[in-house]
């Protein structure tokens, strides 16, 4: 999947993978559950790290933090 | 009426120099700022000394060093106090005053004293740090956050400078290939007009939208830092409201603009491993997520394969114990059919006789003297003739 930097939220990738990280942790999460949330981390893994080696565009979430 | 009562011009000048001459014999030590600096191509060095009081001059001298001793001077005072002689700077000088007819009035240097130079710069950097403090600059850059991801620099330097290729090299052709945007902005980085220059810089940098901007003076002469501890660039770093890092890169001294700053590195190369090492930082975090997660899953999968896996050890087990039973009921056999083998008894020593009639011999009473016998060994047998019978136990 071709990751567009331009909509891409750094500090929302990064809470999402915080928030699956918890539920897979979780007891009560079953293993149907946590196939879908592992392929997902998967995807926010490869989108966060390109992210910090992509050209950014003029305008970004980051910088109004 | 004609006037009688004048002197020559030439016997003014005689006297003056003479008068002056009797007051001062011997040189003198003078402290004075210099306002105006000419060295001229035939080696002589002419120059003004003054002294201003409230930013009125007070005291002016024409002044001038010889080729004697101007250039072995020079060298001397710029190597210890690591500023270049020129205008502007506060000296001690050793001077003879002198006095010509035609000239006028006039101090000849011939020595100089670079540790008050340093004193009064020491000192100068002093009050500069407790107006500082006094007016709340210090603190000001550590209060800013750099973002969690600085991408967009201000570089405030020289364009010529060796160390900015350093830094964007370091910076640029980074190992983990992390981007970064670097927009230079330039500066004059030594003498007299630099505070000017790189607070013009900073006013400029503020028209854009920078994560942080860096200081980056990058080699050249290690002459004439000393506008890095001027007032007013301190105030220009300390209120600019982007975090200021600052690589001014000089062993002996912190520079004023380096204790305003948010930070302050050495070289160009520790400048750039600041920046990348938020993004190392940061890949690690995302790493270590990754991996959070991926640990979590193989350690649910793993209990719910516990109960399964403990049912094969279980069998594992057992059928390892019934097989070793099995294996030490073999070895018990295999022990005892070898005990009653007679070719291990006949190994430890023992012997078979057999009679004339080849059957085995148990008893002696039944042997006479002169039968012959068979002996038979683990090894071999051999036939014997009987010589002498004793029978009874054998003691």
């Amino acid at each position: 999947m071709t990751v567009t930097m331009k909509d891409f939220d750094y500090s929302k990738a990064i809470a999402e993978l915080e928030a699956i990280a918890t539920r897979v942790e979780d007891p009560e999460t079953g293993l149907d559950d946590i196939d879908a949330l592992v392929t997902r981390s998967k995807l926010l893994v490869k989108q966060c790290r390109d992210y910090l080696r992509t050209v950014r565009d003029k305008v970004d979430s980051l910088d109004k933090d | 009426m004609e006037r009688t009562g004048y002197i020559d011009l030439a016997v003014l000048q005689a006297r003056v120099k003479e008068g002056l001459s009797d007051l001062f014999p011997e040189r003198l030590w003078v402290r004075a700022e210099i306002s105006q600096w000419s060295p001229r191509a035939n080696g002589h060095c002419y120059l003004s000394l003054s002294q201003t009081k409230d930013g009125i001059t007070v005291a002016e001298a024409r002044a001038m060093i010889w080729r004697s001793s101007y250039l072995t001077l020079k060298d001397f005072f710029e190597r210890e106090t690591g500023t270049e002689l020129r205008a502007g700077i506060t000296v001690l000088v050793r001077v003879q005053v002198s006095f010509h007819e035609v000239y006028g009035y006039s101090l000849v240097i011939d020595d100089i004293d670079p540790a008050f130079t340093l004193g009064e710069r020491a000192a100068e950097r002093q009050r500069t740090i407790e107006r500082l403090t006094a007016g709340g600059y210090m603190e000001l850059q550590r209060e800013l956050a750099l973002p969690l991801l600085p991408y967009r620099l201000a570089v405030i330097s020289s364009g010529t400078a060796a160390g900015l290729q350093d830094f964007r090299n370091h910076l640029l052709d980074n190992e983990y290939g992390f981007a970064f945007e670097v927009v230079l902005f330039e500066a004059l980085m030594q003498g007299e007009g630099a505070p000017a220059s790189i607070i013009d810089a900073i006013d400029r940098v503020q028209e854009g939208q920078f994560d942080a901007v860096l200081l980056l003076r990058g080699g050249g002469s290690e002459l004439d830092l000393a506008c890095f501890d001027d007032y007013s660039l301190a105030v220009a770093l300390a209120t600019c409201p982007v975090p200021v890092f600052t690589a001014i890169g000089h062993d002996k001294d912190v520079h004023v603009a380096d204790l305003v700053a948010h930070k302050a590195v050495k070289t160009p190369t520790a400048l750039a491993d600041e920046f990348l090492a938020c993004y190392i930082a940061e890949d690690e975090r995302i790493g270590m997520l990754g991996m959070r997660i991926v640990k979590s899953l193989l350690r649910k999968v793993g209990a719910m394969e516990a109960p399964f896996v403990a049912a094969m050890h279980r069998i594992r087990m057992a059928a390892s114990a019934r097989l070793g039973l099995e294996v030490s009921r073999v070895a018990l056999q295999e022990a005892r059919i070898a005990s009653t083998d007679p070719r291990t008894i006949l190994d430890r020593g023992y012997v078979l006789v057999t009679g004339e009639d080849g059957k085995l011999l148990k008893s002696a009473s039944r042997i006479d003297v002169g039968h012959n016998i068979g002996v038979r060994f683990g090894d071999g047998r051999l036939k014997a003739t009987v010589t002498e019978v004793t029978t009874g136990l054998i003691k």
